[in-house]
C-alpha cells in the first residue's frame, strides 16, 4: 500500500428530491482511498452505498443533489472538470464499475465482447481486432472461454455475466475498480468463486478498489480498510484488523454479532432489532439512536462528529471512550432485545 | 432465427387461408344479387342460364368454393363484370399504387414518429415532449379526410401549391414503375396524401417510442452505457432506441392493419388510383369479382406486412431465437 491517496472525498453529500420531502442518502461522507488498496463498505440495505458510488460517477438520477468540499482523484477536482472531460478521461479508462445489478448490466441485444470492445474503443485508439485481443485475454483473466465473447448475455449463467462485468472493470487498467456488492443475486456456491477470483485479480493488478457489500464477513478477508455506513452515514472507518479486532461503533459491535464469523466460531447470531431510519426531512440525533441499546439522552437531539480513536481508526458516537465496556455488553443478546 | 422464420410463414399460410374462405362466406352472403350487374332478367331464359353457368354460379356451395380456392392460388381471380378486364391486371397495376402511397405513409409515420419519440423521451418535459404529445393526439383525433380536405383546400385550392389530386398529370401515363417514379408530378402528388395519413398515425408510434424510451433509460445497462464514458448520443441511440424499438416493431405490424382503412379514405379523397379506391368503386357498383379481389389483396398485404415485422423483430432481438426452440 503506497500513502498517495488516489481518491480523496471530503465532506460529500447527496440528498434526493421527492415529493415526501428530501431524502438525505448521503451525509458527511469524507475518505480516502489509496494506491493498491482495498476499501470496503459495508452497511445495510438502503443506507447510502450506491448512491454514493452514483455521485462520484455522476450517475444520479436527475432529482438526486450532491455537494461536497473536495472530491480529488490523482490530483484532478473532479468537481469542476467538465461533463465531456469526465467523461473521456475519467469514466471507465480511471475509473470503472461493476455495478450491483451486474446481472442486468449487459445490453441484451449485443454481444458480451462487443460491448467490452465498445468500452475499450471509447477511450483507446485501437482496431476491432487489438480490442478483441484484449477481450479475449480478459476472459482468461477471470476464468471464461475467450470463444464466449461472441454469445449473447442471455447466453450466459449469472455468474458468468458476473465475471464478464468484471472483465470489463479491467479493460482499460483502470486506477480505481469500483464494486457494488459484486456477489448479490448469486447463489453462495458462485459468489464464492467469484469472491476468490476477485481476490486473485486484486493481488495481480495494480489498480486501487471500492468493495461495497451489505455482508460485513465477505469485507473481512478482503480489504486493508473499511468504513461501516449507516443511515448515509460512514459510522466508523478502520483498518479492516482494527475494526476486526477492537470495534468501537455500537452499529459495527451490532453488525458483528448479526453475521457469522471465523474468527469466533459458536458465538450466537444476534440481530439488530428494529429498521433502518428513514432519511426524510434534516439529520438532528444519530442516525442509529432509535435501535441503539447505548443511547443516552444527548444522542437524541445531537448528530456526533467523527472521533479519531487511532490513527486512521475514527468513529461517529458520543460513547467513543467507553469502547471497551460497549464491548462486553454487546456480546449479550439481552443488551440488544431487552432495553428497548 | 430460421426455425422462427418458417414458423412464422407457416402461421401466415394459414392466416390467408382462413381470411380467403372469410371472403368466400362474406361475399356470398352479401345483399344485392351480383348476377344483376352482368344478366339482366329482361334477357332470355337460356342466355341467363348460359351465363350463369359460365359464372359456375349454379353449382352447389362447396364445389363453388373448391374451385374458388383452385382459382385463388392459380390466379384466376375472374373478370370484372363492369369492365370485362382481368381481375388480376386490375389489381397488378392498382396494387403498386396503394404500395407505394402506404410505403411514403408508413415511412412518415415510424421515421418521424420514432425520432420523435425518441428526442421527447430525452428532452423529458420539455418543450418539445409537450407540444409533440398535444399535437400528435390532435391530429390523431381528426379524421383523415378532414386533414386531407384542409390540406386540399389551403395548399392546392387556395395557394395553387400541390395539385389537387390524382397520381401524375392527366394525359401523361407512366410506362411502368421507373417511369412512374421518375416524374415530378408523381412526387406532386404524393406529398399531401402521405402527410395526410402521416398526420392521422403518428401519435402512436411517437408515443409509444417515448415510453419504451423512458423504461430503457431506467434500465442498468444505460446506467452502465454511461458509467463507461460513451457520449450522451450512443447511450441515446445505440442502447437506448435499439431496445426501445422492440416495442414499436410489434406496433408496426398492428399499425399496417389499421392503415388500411386511412389508405381507403385518402385514396378517395385524392383520387389516388390505388386499392382503396378501387374497393369503394367497385362495392358500390356491386362488381363483385374485382370487389372480392381488392379485399384479398388488401388482406394478403396486411399480413405480408406483417409476416415482415416479424422476420425483423427476430433480427433486432438476438433472444427471440430462445422463444423459437422453446415453448411456441
Ligand atoms: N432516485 C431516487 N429518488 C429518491 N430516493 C432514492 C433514489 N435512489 C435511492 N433513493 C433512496 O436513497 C437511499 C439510499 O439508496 P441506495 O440505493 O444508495 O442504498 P444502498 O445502500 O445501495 O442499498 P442496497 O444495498 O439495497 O443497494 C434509499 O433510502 C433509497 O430509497
Ligand atoms: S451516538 Fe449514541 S445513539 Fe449513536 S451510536 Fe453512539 S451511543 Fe448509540
Ligand atoms: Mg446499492
Amino acid at each position: 500500500m503506497t500513502t498517495k491517496a488516489v481518491l480523496e472525498v471530503r465532506d460529500l453529500n447527496v440528498r434526493y428530491n421527492t415529493s415526501a420531502g428530501p431524502i438525505h442518502a448521503v451525509s458527511e461522507v469524507s475518505f480516502d482511498v489509496f494506491g493498491d488498496e482495498v476499501f470496503g463498505i459495508a452497511g445495510e440495505s438502503g443506507c447510502g452505498k450506491s448512491t454514493l458510488i452514483r455521485a462520484l460517477l455522476r450517475l444520479l438520477s436527475p432529482n438526486g443533489i450532491c455537494e461536497s468540499a473536495v472530491i480529488s482523484f490523482k490530483g484532478h477536482d473532479l468537481r469542476t472538470m467538465p461533463d465531456r472531460e469526465f467523461r473521456k478521461d475519467i469514466l471507465w479508462r480511471e475509473i470503472s464499475l461493476v455495478p450491483q445489478s451486474a446481472m442486468n448490466s449487459l445490453n441484451p441485444v449485443y454481444r458480451v465482447g462487443a460491448q467490452i470492445v465498445e468500452a475499450i474503443r471509447a477511450h483507446r485508439r485501437c482496431t476491432r481486432a487489438t480490442a478483441r485481443e484484449r477481450v479475449a485475454e480478459l476472459f482468461d483473466v477471470v476464468g471464461l472461454q475467450a470463444d464466449l465473447m461472441d454469445s449473447y448475455p442471455h447466453e450466459f449463467s449469472g455468474g458468468m455475466r458476473q465475471r464478464a462485468m468484471i472483465a470489463m472493470a479491467l479493460a482499460l487498467d483502470p486506477a480505481l475498480i469500483i464494486m457494488d456488492e459484486p456477489t448479490t443475486g448469486l447463489d453462495v456456491l458462485v459468489q464464492e468463486r467469484i469472491l476468490r477470483r476477485i481476490r486473485k485479480i486484486r493481488d495481480a493488478i495494480a489498480s486501487s478498489i471500492i468493495l461495497i457489500t451489505h455482508d460485513i464477513a465477505v469485507i473481512a478477508e478482503m480489504c486493508d480498510r473499511i468504513a461501516v455506513m449507516y443511515g448515509g452515514r460512514f459510522m466508523e472507518q478502520a483498518r479492516s484488523l482494527d475494526l476486526f479486532e477492537s470495534p468501537h461503533h455500537p452499529y459495527t459491535l451490532g453488525l458483528k454479532n448479526a453475521f457469522p464469523s471465523i474468527h469466533a466460531v459458536g458465538a450466537e447470531l444476534i440481530s439488530i432489532p428494529g429498521f433502518p431510519p428513514g432519511l426524510i426531512g434534516p439529520q438532528t440525533s444519530c442516525p442509529f439512536e432509535p435501535r441503539c441499546p447505548f443511547r443516552i439522552e444527548r444522542c437524541a437531539t445531537e448528530t456526533p462528529q467523527p472521533v479519531t480513536i487511532t490513527e486512521q481508526h475514527e468513529i461517529r458516537c458520543f460513547r467513543s471512550a467507553e469502547a471497551e465496556s460497549l464491548r462486553e455488553l454487546a456480546k449479550s443478546k439481552a443488551t440488544w432485545h431487552c432495553s428497548n | 432465427m430460421f426455425d422462427y422464420i418458417l414458423r412464422r410463414l407457416g402461421y401466415t399460410l394459414i392466416t390467408l387461408f382462413a381470411v380467403a374462405t372469410i371472403l368466400f362466406v362474406i361475399f356470398r352472403m352479401l345483399p344485392g344479387d351480383p348476377t344483376l350487374q352482368v344478366i339482366s332478367p329482361a334477357m332470355d331464359e337460356a342466355v341467363q342460364t348460359r351465363m350463369k353457368e359460365a359464372f359456375g354460379l349454379n353449382d352447389p356451395m362447396w364445389k363453388q368454393y373448391l374451385i374458388y380456392l383452385k382459382n385463388l392460388v392459380t390466379l384466376e381471380w375472374g373478370r370484372s363484370f363492369v369492365s370485362a378486364q382481368r381481375v388480376t391486371d386490375i389489381l397488378a397495376y392498382r396494387f403498386w399504387n396503394t404500395l407505394l402511397l402506404m410505403a411514403a405513409g408508413m415511412c412518415l409515420t415510424l421515421v418521424l414518429g420514432i425520432g420523435m419519440g425518441i428526442v421527447m423521451a430525452w428532452r423529458r418535459n420539455g418543450p418539445l415532449d409537450v407540444c409533440g404529445t398535444v399535437v400528435g393526439l390532435v391530429f390523431q383525433a381528426t379524421p383523415p379526410f378532414i386533414t386531407g380536405l384542409l390540406l386540399l383546400i389551403v395548399l392546392s385550392y387556395r395557394l395553387g401549391i400541390f395539385p389537387t389530386g390524382g397520381m401524375y398529370p392527366a394525359g401523361q401515363r407512366p410506362d411502368g414503375l421507373i417511369d412512374l417514379l421518375l416524374m415530378p408530378g408523381f412526387w406532386q402528388r404524393i406529398v399531401l396524401p402521405t402527410i395526410t395519413v402521416g398526420a392521422y398515425y403518428i401519435a402512436t408510434p411517437m408515443l409509444i417510442m417515448r415510453d419504451s424510451m423512458l423504461e430503457v433509460l431506467g434500465s442498468d445497462f444505460i446506467e452502465l452505457a454511461k458509467a463507461k464514458g460513451l457520449a450522451p448520443s450512443t447511450v441515446m441511440f445505440r442502447h437506448a432506441a435499439r431496445n426501445a424499438l422492440l416495442g414499436v416493431v410489434t406496433l408496426a405490424g398492428i399499425m399496417v392493419g389499421f392503415a388500411v382503412g386511412g389508405q381507403v379514405v385518402v385514396e378517395s379523397l385524392f383520387s389516388w388510383p390505388g386499392m382503396g379506391q378501387l374497393m369503394v368503386e367497385s362495392a358500390a357498383s356491386h362488381d363483385y369479382p374485382v370487389a372480392q379481389g381488392t379485399f384479398l389483396m388488401l388482406a394478403i398485404l396486411v399480413i405480408g406486412l406483417n409476416f415482415l415485422t416479424d422476420v425483423a423483430y427476430s433480427y433486432l432481438d438476438p433472444r427471440i431465437k430462445i422463444s423459437a426452440t422453446g415453448i411456441g
